[in-house]
């Protein structure tokens, strides 16, 4: 689906402000775009979890692309509703994000964001760059993302990932170095940085790891250690689309405080 | 280069040489994520590219020429004029966006297949992990904290996740991979399986893996970039042998 005129956007409506079928008649393109964009929503989706980074990620993707209206269901993993029939028909994994657009099933966060930036790619915000330098800057953060994020479940998930008989306290210091050495490496990414990732727009980089970032503070972790990324956290956390889809069971609250020594 | 049926291979014009003489890639050999870039940098018909094998065994991925491009120390380390992309499905994403029209299509823009090529690229990675658990157990785990029965359960996880990607491969056939034809799904993934067998994985009880193996083994970008010390001996390890 390739559209004249690349970095083109649809004005913010509110789709519940429009009355079929009038709408249908306008040859207007901002209108046009938004009919399509709420018809395809309709046709998605989305199966997740609060406060999970990669399903988080998915659902600011959505809202960036102007694909609000799409089918959505919360599930709690406390109570294991990832292993759930429902989730398994999507992905036999049995996790979250589980994510379908018709027939099109994508249970990998980046995968469902690469494929709804590449088919949207001329509605909502653009969240790839145009330029070599921001392109490549990008993809290597967004990968670089995943040692972030393992590092930080393998503090946090220690005991559950591991059984009582194999759990060192060695490896609960070194798990908990290799997180510190990992947010310091980010810290210094972040240096110098306006208010985005990468160059001066909002692009698959915040998508992608802002959740992380939330995820680490809401879970403890030191704004004072880490002012870089706190300044981030604090610049972004207002965007419309990560307020819309602020994780729910954060609002009561502040979560576990076992980060706090990293 | 042998006729492969691949028309994008040999019918494609020829590259400016410029653009991959700007590009040098620091590389070990047999680390799966060092050979997805060098089988995109094939396909992108980009050979040409500087490029420096350095020595994991010798600790030269902590060098000083590596900790300029990858202040992580890990390989690959790819540079592209002033772009630098260490991570390996990163640097093929990027290499796939700036050069689209030229060499093969990695990526296909119909919804479902691209769908699919991202899908199984991602799961690739945890595919990546769950070899590595097993492969590099006593890399990754300091001796006093190894267990027979951690290594068991990495073992069960690595087995489970190699009999998802048999059943992905039911179909395998000529042109017909893990999304269709050739992508990124397959430059990100096909090193892992290689890697696999090259540790004795089971041919007998992973067949459509075994023959998604042998078919790809010739095709050009990927006979061009196979790692060179496997090429040297016919053994390897055996560590996969009983899953």
């Amino acid at each position: 689906m390739w559209w004249v005129g690349a970095g083109y956007k649809t004005r913010n409506v509110d789709p519940s402000a429009l009355t079929p079928p009038s709408f249908l008649l306008l040859n207007s393109r901002p209108q046009l775009l938004l009919v399509i964009s709420v018809t395809m929503a309709k046709d998605m989706t989305l199966l997740w979890a609060s406060g999970s980074p990669p399903c988080w990620g998915v659902q600011i993707a959505l809202e960036e692309k102007n694909l609000q209206g799409y089918n959505q269901k919360l599930l709690s993993v406390a109570k294991g509703e990832q292993k759930s029939k429902e989730v398994l028909e999507i992905n036999p994994r049995g996790q979250l994000p589980a994510f379908k657009h018709g027939k099109i099933i994508l249970n990998e966060s980046y995968a469902a964001c690469l494929y709804l930036e590449n088919q949207f790619k001329s509605q909502g915000t653009q969240l790839i760059p145009e330029g070599a330098a921001e392109v490549g800057l990008m993809y290597q953060l967004i990968f670089e993302a995943q040692p972030l994020a393992q590092k930080i479940g393998e503090v946090l998930y220690y005991n559950w990932k591991v059984p009582e008989g194999e759990r060192h306290d060695s490896a609960v210091q070194r798990n908990k170095e290799a997180l510190k050495e990992e947010m310091k490496i980010w810290e210094g990414h972040l240096q110098g940085c306006g208010d985005f990732l990468v160059g001066k727009s909002f692009s698959l980089a915040d998508v992608i790891i802002f959740p992380v970032f939330a995820y680490f503070i809401r879970n403890g972790g030191s704004e004072e250690r880490y002012p870089n990324v706190a300044a981030y956290y604090k610049k972004l956390r207002d965007r419309p689309s990560i307020k819309k889809t602020w994780p729910p069971t954060w609002i009561d609250g502040p979560g576990m405080g076992t980060l706090k020594d990293i | 280069m042998t006729s492969s049926g691949f028309p994008g291979c040999q019918s494609a014009p020829a590259v400016p040489a410029h653009m991959a003489k700007s590009m040098s890639l620091l590389w070990g050999a047999g680390s799966p994520p060092c050979w997805r870039v060098m089988i995109t940098l094939e396909e992108k018909r980009l050979q040409g590219y500087k490029r420096k094998l350095l020595s994991f065994q010798k600790g030269e991925h902590k060098s000083q020429e590596v900790l300029e491009v990858n202040p992580r120390g890990q390989l690959p380390a790819f540079r592209h004029g002033d772009v630098v992309v260490n991570e390996s499905t990163a640097a093929c994403l990027y290499l796939e966006n700036r050069f689209q029209s030229q060499g093969n299509r990695l990526i296909p823009d119909s919804p479902a297949e691209q769908a699919l090529v991202f899908q199984r690229m991602m799961e690739g990675l945890t595919l990546t992990d769950r070899l590595n658990s097993v492969i590099y157990y006593d890399l990754l785990v300091p001796e006093e904290e190894r267990h027979d029965s951690a290594l068991k359960r990495s073992k069960e996880t690595l087995s489970t996740e190699l009999q998802l990607w048999e059943g992905y491969l039911q179909n395998v056939a000529a042109g017909s991979y893990l999304a269709g034809p050739f992508s990124l799904a397959d430059v990100v993934v096909y090193p892992n399986v290689a890697f696999a067998f090259r540790f004795g994985l089971s041919a007998g009880r992973f067949p459509k893996l075994a023959k998604y193996y042998s078919l790809l083994k010739e095709r050009p970008s990927i006979k061009a970039s196979w790692p060179p010390q496997w090429m040297s001996s016919r053994q390897g390890y055996d560590v996969l042998k009983d899953l």
